[in-house]
């Protein structure tokens, strides 16, 4: 007889294989920095370090970090886009950045091979769809990469506060036809995502397919083109950011203030489940997600 | 609407240029072609005047082969494998072919555990994601570990993903004798690639024979002497709802050393038996019927 309480009930255990803990950083690619920079700012992202080597600026608002790449090499991946600015990367924080990366290889990842300058960050990646690529940073912690890399800009805060609490939600990424099945199959086996039921949705733009981190701390939605796009054969790519806010209506309120305007159609407008901004730069939008517990 | 749509030909079965190879199926009628990594890499414009020249073709690739014993192996000879594949997506994905044929593993080295090579498999698989390329991997009738299709569907459902299928190749089942009824235990979803051809010998007892009669004395479907079991075949796989290409994989010494368009008009002729004798395909409708649609 033993007093341990039984397993009563089968609830699967998530595993996370590479300790998956939320998202460090999203990383747009561009050629025009300034007007980029000028459309975040506006979405309450604040400039507050410069890269010591490249042409890359970190914004911040609350607990998110943004990159800006304007960096020759990594800036012409958006001329593939008529020049429009692009996701390019996304970081997860893992537990262990080298032992991520190697598993990810070894299951059928294809490496980014490092740029690093001397005393730079060498942050391990894998390819990701499309131009973008996925980056392992496990030194979030104790201390920031960006410390590291990164020169703050004098007299700026470097810890500005989120507007109406917003924190990054997810990552919504195009795919081709007929392309969930093998999208699922390679988030489910190279970062432990899991199928979100079609049943469940947030925010006012439910298409397509939808998993969750194991770590919980954010979605990723797969869209693949309407049938009757034929003639949709746009390269794949992540496509627009989430952002979580527990009172989508006075994020809305706020950022209107301050100059960003919304998607207003009959189908499609901001209301308590979320709203989406209109595209800045031709490619540039941001989708807001009502989120019950949101980090502040 | 083409009356060859559906079947192809391999660039395999003729000599001369891609260039020419590609004209010569053309006019035969053909709207799509497999090809060969040799095709590309030996043009002599180098690969990208090859790639060039297939999307110039307008002709629709295929498939693009041939990825050879990957599968099973360990330590630096998987990872010499693992570059291996890379280079072949990458050329597969220039060329804009959707499927990369992958043959099972003819190397003692290999390991014969099929869950490892089911893992491999997946991995060659997940490598392919990104270009949103399938994997058929294919029985090789002298294949060490693999050498029937039911094995290869097997391997195929243990690495359970879904850019891994099979590839299916009439002369390798009629070579090693697998009785056709397992055609039924297959998903006709993941049957990536169909390759057919005939050959003359009745018998291929041995893993030699098989070697050089694929190598150089395949024939056409309707050409050989499985006529009757390569029609079995094709009604089988229409019946559990196969709807994918055919592609003819005819290698034949023979064939290398004639005009390109007489090869081309023989490969026509057996896609006509296909089409109308043996899957008795309705004819297209008139031009009339769609024209108000559009």
């Amino acid at each position: 007889m033993t007093l341990k309480p039984a397993h009563r009930e089968a609830i699967p255990e998530m595993p996370n294989r590479l300790g998956i803990e939320g998202i460090e950083f999203i990383e747009y690619a561009t050629s025009r920095p300034q007007a980029l920079g000028q459309v975040l700012e506006n979405m309450g992202f604040k400039p507050v370090a410069r890269h010591r080597s490249r042409e890359v600026t970190l914004y911040r608002q609350g607990g998110m970090n943004l990159v800006v790449n304007a960096s020759p090499d990594d800036a012409r991946v958006s001329g593939s886009h008529d020049g429009q600015p692009v996701i390019s990367a996304v970081a997860f924080r893992v537990r262990d950045a080298l032992k991520a990366h190697s598993r990810c290889l070894e299951l059928g990842a294809w490496t980014v091979q490092s740029h690093a300058q001397a005393m730079e960050l060498h942050i391990p990646a894998i390819h990701g769809p499309g131009s973008s690529r996925f980056y392992f940073v496990d030194r979030w912690q104790e201390f920031s990469i960006y410390d590291i890399d990164f020169k703050p800009i004098p007299t700026v805060d470097q810890h500005p506060a989120a507007i109406a609490y917003m924190n990054y939600f997810g990552v919504v990424q195009y795919i081709g036809a007929g392309r969930s099945a093998d999208w699922l199959a390679y988030y489910e086996h190279m970062f432990d995502f899991s199928f979100v039921p079609d049943d469940q949705r947030f925010g006012i733009l439910p298409k397509g397919k939808l998993m969750k981190s194991p770590c919980g701390q954010f979605l990723w939605q797969l869209i693949e083109p309407d049938p009757w796009m034929d003639a949709d054969e746009s390269p794949e790519c992540l496509q627009r950011i989430g952002l979580g806010a527990t009172d989508v209506g006075a994020a809305v309120k706020a950022l209107k203030e301050r100059g960003v305007e919304f998607v207003e159609s009959t189908q499609l407008h901001p209301e308590d489940r979320g709203a989406l901004t209109r595209s800045a730069l031709g490619s540039v939008s941001f989708e807001l997600v009502h989120q019950d517990n949101a980090k502040a | 609407m083409n009356l060859l749509n559906g079947f192809g030909m391999d660039t395999i079965t003729m000599a001369g240029t891609l260039e020419a190879k590609l004209a010569a199926m053309k006019q035969a009628g053909f709207s799509q072609v497999m090809l060969m990594a040799r095709d590309l890499v030996t043009h002599p414009g180098g690969v990208p005047a090859a790639v060039k020249a297939v999307r110039d073709s307008g002709l629709r690739p295929t498939g693009f082969q041939v990825l050879r014993d990957f599968e099973g192996l360990s330590d630096h000879l998987h990872d010499y494998k693992v570059d291996i594949a890379k280079s072949m997506l990458q050329m597969c994905a220039a060329t804009g072919s959707k499927v990369l044929l992958a043959c099972s593993s003819t190397s003692r080295h290999a390991s014969d555990d099929l869950d490892h090579i089911a893992r491999d498999l997946k991995k060659l698989a997940m490598l392919a994601v990104p270009f949103g390329i399938n994997i058929a991997y294919e029985a090789l009738s002298w294949g060490r570990t693999v050498n029937e299709f039911p094995t290869s569907w097997d391997v195929v459902c243990r690495a359970d993903c879904p850019n891994l299928g099979i590839g299916l190749d009439s002369f390798h089942i009629f070579a090693a004798n697998t009785p056709l009824d397992a055609i039924e235990d297959l998903d006709p979803n993941k049957i990536f690639l169909v390759q057919l051809s005939d050959f003359m010998w009745h018998e291929t007892p041995t893993f030699e024979e098989r070697m050089t009669t694929a190598r150089t004395f395949r024939v056409f479907p309707g050409e050989g002497v499985h006529s009757e079991a390569l029609a079995d075949l094709v009604l089988r796989l229409e019946h559990i709802g196969y709807r994918g290409d055919y592609s003819f994989e005819v290698f034949n010494d023979d064939y290398q050393q004639l005009p390109l368009e007489t090869v081309a008009e023989r490969a026509r002729k057996s896609a006509m038996w296909l089409h109308e004798d043996v899957l008795h395909r309705a004819m297209p409708l008139p031009d009339w019927t769609t024209t108000h649609l559009r």
